[in-house]
């Protein structure tokens, strides 16, 4: 549980551009957005359309061309310093020469967390790896390698976390198993999260607010209130709700591509 | 130079017991029919001699391993920490890469009394040569290693907010261990070598020394028991490092070689550095003498070197004669180079569309790669002649096999979906050659193209120097017996800087080329 | 004054005192200098003297301990006696002659081979007995020899164009293989180790030819022969008894070659043939009659003439007979 209520995050002109001076790509537009804190917000767009850069703005990992991003009073950077975020990343990220144990505490080392072996299995445990703590990355499905990354991320307790599509390259039947195990873990938590996907119904399942982003450069398209109660248990999935709010979700997507080829032009 | 991999292949197949003994059998019977022209030693005579004699050469054996062991862990600990200054100052790249290729192309009749002064008496030459014969084979793959880490793991670090250090030790330095196990495969051997060779500059004992003793005394047993246990020494070095990688249960490197350092970012940033690089080398060259207080009887400084080449009386009739060598040397160094490159990517080429071949030929070129050149440049200068295709073919052999190994490394690395691509449109062998498997060959074959020239420089000079009598590497011998230093410093000077521009050559054509075909390995 | 008791400090100093000059003293009583002397090359009979004046203590009696330093193949004399390292370095006229024609203080106080070794050898089948026989035939020898091949031409008037020079390492195998007709090389190494393996050759010896080099000889800066005279009197003295006991016993020589380097791969057999081939290029009626390392002002002229052929002018300044008066004298 939270000890005190989570800052909002603040973008204000927060624009990005890539490429040679005079040949810059344009990936981000200027944006203007406050995320609540505590809350869960989740970033949908086409592939490529600039929202895993959003995200690693907001992670420090990449300085803006333009604008501010404050989390309270702070930037991203102070952030980092403190090591009070934490990225679980597409591609799991994870050291092949650590075992699932190592490469989990390396989430508390890297924050300078004091050496905590029960916290460390207690969270293997809650991702349900039990048993492979000693297996390289190597040996693990996909499945098992995203579980170990989002465990190594919530191991140094971040009041940030970001979640960079975790489940992009899993199957439907793992993913949904992913997304209805993982929650209760980081919403026990309360950090401030974000979540780059390109699934409709894993946004809305996962998620307090869905911003749906343009093509290159990204802009917001719809700002979508997800207004489903917790947990979402398959009561919540089945309800016409659920069903309506996807609706919405696909429809901004489907409108959001032609002025944002338009944009690019 | 796929390290631990390659070594697995070795392996000899089933009936390896039976053609070993045919193959001793064949040996012995030759050897035993030209036993007048005293060229070979048969089996049983090597073996007679190893046991008459198993006192002299255990000890020798033991004073040249004591100094290649302390070299290799010498050589490759500089190796090491140089790759490491270049990551954690990549903007010294250049420099300290120029300058670590021009001190590994120092010939050893300029470092020998050079080293036998500073240390006096003792095995200090040794020691140095040995670590001077390993250390840029080992610089040059952990640099890759160091940075052949994916984005990812260094995002990771940064989104805790930690820095270099942390990544240094979290992600590069585990990153680049299994570089560093295929680097310390090649020194093995190289230290053992350096050391042998290190031997020549004056020493009581060791094998370099019964070496050359055997040598003048037309002592054929002992001259080939010395080679086999040279060689047995350089596999088994070579195989134990393996070994002991393979126990460090370490992944096998993903690209052994890669291009060189970012793009040039404005157009006098090339020729600045280049600049530097001059200056650097000038600055140290002078400086370590007079560090030293070296004679300049011996020591040349560089004004020395100009005095000699450009300012000082006779400099026209020095530049003739030096440039006259040079010109020699570079008409075999050019053929021969081109030879091994061509050689050791058909032989890759080859054996990856034949790859059955290939358990028979690895364990072989793994032998040779062990093989001494200074014991190998007078074997295939007496098949072949003194005259141009017996020193082509010593350049070739010096650079064939290290080429032929990261060759076979780079086509075995061509993306698995590419593959399947051409398999779906069946495609024969030869289409999907040419279409998937030779682009994917390409970095790995200009990184061995980088490499492979001081080898033939060291090469060219060395069969000048032992069989032809003629080009830079023989003058330099000449001259070093006569003690014309001037001359002598001026023909190395002249070997670093064409070692520099033909190196600049390479990595100009390599960039070239790869941006068409291969623009994400320039990318980095 | 107050009575101190000996404390622990103080009687450990004295231990340690006393240790120290147990181990310094007796040196200092024979005040023992440490001088290196640098040897042309690997360690054999070739400088059987030297061997016998360590083993006998010619050098520790005089109070120098002298560490003798083997050359090699990339070991050229030249450069520690320039710097300074070794003492005294065992050169020839030719090489010491180009040295000083670049520059180096050198002088040579005293002559090891009064008669050069340099030889042509050939099989028997195929026999070099003079200059003359050269024509037509292919020579194996090592480029930097150039000058000495055409020396022995120019004072025999051979023409040079005639011979075939083919480039050899040093070793005799090139002959036996039948690659070359006739090698250049020392009469006191190759052809010994033909002999041993049982092949016969002859030995042409380029100084009963009219080529007149001093060889093995013993070379000093000119700094060294200012400042440590004493060093060097006393190292040639007992190169001097040392060579006279060759010269009485070489076989004993040869012997304690072999023992005072079990590590260095040496045959007695062929260091025994070695020390007996040696001897009439060390030893003549000249040594006879001035003592060995003799040299007079009519052998150096006859040096200085060759030279000038071998492009390597000097004058007779080269040679310092100073030392050699004194130890003689």
């Amino acid at each position: 549980m939270p000890d005190e209520p989570r800052p909002d995050i603040r973008l204000t002109g927060v624009s990005k551009s890539f490429g040679a001076p005079g040949r810059e790509v344009p990936a981000v537009a200027p944006l203007d957005l406050r995320l609540a804190g505590g809350s869960m917000t989740a970033l949908v767009g086409p592939s490529g359309c600039g929202k895993s850069t959003l995200l690693r703005l907001i992670a420090g990992l990449e300085r803006p061309s333009s604008g501010e991003i404050r989390i309270g009073d702070e930037s991203p950077d102070d952030l980092r310093k403190r090591a009070a975020l934490s990225v679980a990343f597409q591609d799991a990220a994870l050291l092949p020469w650590r075992t699932v144990a190592g490469n989990v505490a390396l989430g508390r080392s890297l924050a300078r967390r004091p050496r905590d072996a029960g916290a460390v299995s207690e969270l293997i445990e809650l991702v349900g790896l039990s048993g492979f703590e000693a297996q390289r990355p190597a040996e693990l499905s996909g499945g098992m390698r995203q579980r170990a990354a989002i465990a190594r991320a919530m191991a140094s307790a971040p009041e940030l976390l970001l979640l960079d599509e975790p489940f992009g390259a899993l199957d439907e039947l793992t993913r949904d198993r992913l997304n209805a195990e993982l929650p209760p873990l980081w919403e026990a938590h309360g950090a401030t999260s974000v979540l780059v996907t390109h699934s409709v119904a894993e946004a809305v399942r996962l998620s307090d607010r869905i911003l749906v982003l343009t093509p290159r450069p990204a802009r917001i398209a719809a700002d979508i209130a997800v207004d489903l109660p917790r947990p979402r248990d398959a009561v919540v999935l089945g309800s016409e709700a659920f069903r309506e709010t996807c609706g919405q979700v696909s429809a901004a997507l489907r409108e959001g591509q032609a002025p944002g080829r338009l944009a690019a032009q | 130079m796929s390290g631990a991999l390659a070594l697995r292949g070795a392996r000899l197949p089933g009936g390896g017991l039976i053609g070993s003994v045919l193959a001793v059998a064949v040996w012995e019977i030759v050897a035993r029919l030209t036993a007048q022209s005293f060229f070979i030693a048969a089996p049983s005579a090597i073996l007679l001699h190893m046991t008459e004699h198993a006192g002299l050469l255990w000890r020798a054996l033991g004073v040249t391993l004591w100094a290649a062991f302390r070299g290799f862990v010498w050589g490759n600990l500089a190796g090491v920490l140089m790759a490491l200054l270049v990551v954690l100052l990549p903007r010294g790249e250049r420099l300290i890469s120029t300058l670590a290729l021009l001190v590994f192309c120092l010939p050893l009749v300029a470092t020998g009394p050079i080293l036998r002064v500073l240390y006096g008496p003792g095995d200090g030459p040794q020691v140095t040569l040995a670590a001077l014969a390993v250390y840029y084979t080992t610089f040059l793959p952990v640099l890759v290693g160091l940075r052949a880490a994916p984005q990812g793991w260094f995002d990771l670090v940064r989104s805790y907010g930690r820095g270099r250090m942390v990544a240094l030790r979290e992600v590069r330095l585990p990153a680049a261990l299994p570089y560093l196990v295929a680097g310390l495969q090649i020194a093995a051997p190289a230290a053992f070598l350096g050391a042998m060779v290190g031997e020549f500059t004056g020493a009581e004992r060791g094998l370099g020394v019964l070496t050359v003793r055997a040598l003048r005394a037309l002592d054929l047993p002992a001259t080939w028991s010395i080679a086999v246990i040279t060689s047995a020494v350089s596999v088994l070095a070579f195989a134990a490092v393996g070994w002991a990688g393979r126990r460090l249960d370490l992944a096998p490197p993903q690209v052994l070689l890669a291009a060189p350092g970012q793009a040039r970012r404005s157009a006098w940033q090339g020729p600045g550095e280049a600049l530097l690089a001059l200056g650097v080398t000038l600055a140290l060259w002078k400086g370590t003498m007079e560090l030293f207080a070296l004679p300049r009887f011996f020591a040349k400084r560089p004004e020395d070197v100009w005095a000699y080449m450009v300012s000082g009386p006779g400099a026209e009739a020095h530049r003739a004669k030096l440039f006259a060598a040079m010109g020699e040397t570079l008409a075999f160094a050019a053929p021969g180079y081109l030879a091994g490159l061509a050689l050791g990517a058909g032989l890759a080429v080859a054996l990856t569309l034949a790859p059955r071949a290939a358990a028979f030929t690895m364990p072989v070129a793994i032998a040779l790669r062990s093989i001494p050149i200074v014991a190998t440049a007078p074997l295939i200068v007496w098949a072949l002649g003194r005259g141009a295709a017996g020193t082509i073919a010593v350049v070739a052999v010096m650079i064939f096999f290290p080429t032929l190994v990261a060759c076979l490394h780079g086509l075995a690395r061509t993306p698995r979906a590419v593959l399947d691509l051409f398999e779906v449109y069946a495609a024969g062998r030869w289409r999907r050659m040419l279409g998937a498997q030779l682009p994917a060959m390409l970095p790995a074959f200009f990184a061995s193209a980088r490499m492979a020239i001081p080898a033939a420089i060291l090469a060219v000079t060395t069969a000048e120097w032992l069989a032809t009598g003629r080009g830079v590497g023989a003058l330099m011998a000449t001259v070093a017996s006569t003690s014309d230093y001037g001359m002598l410093w001026s023909a190395i000077a002249l070997i670093g800087l064409a070692a520099v521009l033909a190196h600049g050559a390479v990595v100009a054509l390599e960039r070239v080329v790869l941006a068409r075909t291969n623009a994400e390995q320039l990318a980095r | 004054m107050t009575f101190r008791t000996p404390s622990r400090r103080l009687f450990l100093g004295g231990a340690l005192t006393t240790a120290t000059a147990g181990l310094i003293l007796p040196r200092r009583a024979l005040a023992q200098e440490a001088v290196n002397f640098q040897l042309s090359w690997l360690h054999s009979v070739q400088f059987g003297g030297s061997y016998i004046a360590q083993n006998k203590g010619y050098w520790s009696d005089a109070g120098l301990e002298v560490a003798l330093q083997p050359g090699g193949p990339n070991a050229p004399v030249e450069p520690p006696v320039v710097a300074g390292t070794a003492l005294v370095g065992i050169s020839a006229a030719d090489y010491t002659a180009a040295a000083v024609n670049q520059g180096a203080p050198f002088k040579i106080i005293g002559v090891a081979m009064q008669k050069n070794p340099f030889a042509i050898a050939s099989l028997a089948e195929n026999p070099v007995n003079s200059p003359a026989d050269l024509v037509g035939k292919k020579i194996g020898m090592a480029l930097a020899n150039m000058p000495v091949l055409e020396a022995l031409c120019s004072i025999n008037d051979v023409d040079i164009a005639e011979i075939e020079v083919v480039p050899t390492q040093y070793d005799p195998a090139p002959l036996v293989q039948g690659q070359v007709d006739c090698l250049l090389c020392w009469a006191t190494d190759l052809p010994v180790a033909m002999e041993i393996q049982g092949v016969e050759s002859v030995t042409m010896l380029l100084a009963d030819h009219g080529y007149a080099v001093h060889s093995q000889t013993y070379i000093a800066t000119e700094d060294s022969l200012a400042n440590r005279r004493d060093q060097l009197v006393a190292l040639m003295k007992g190169e001097v008894m040392g060579w006279q006991d060759y010269h009485a016993d070489p076989a004993a020589a040869a012997a304690l070659t072999v023992e005072m380097f079990p590590d260095s791969g040496l045959d007695l057999a062929t260091q025994e043939l070695q020390a007996e081939r040696q001897v009439p290029l060390m030893f003549s009626d000249l040594t006879e009659a001035e003592g060995f390392g003799w040299f007079t002002d009519e052998t150096v002229a006859a040096n200085v003439e060759t030279l000038a052929l071998l492009d390597k002018p000097v004058s007779a300044d080269l040679w310092d007979r100073s030392i050699l008066e004194e130890v003689h004298g």
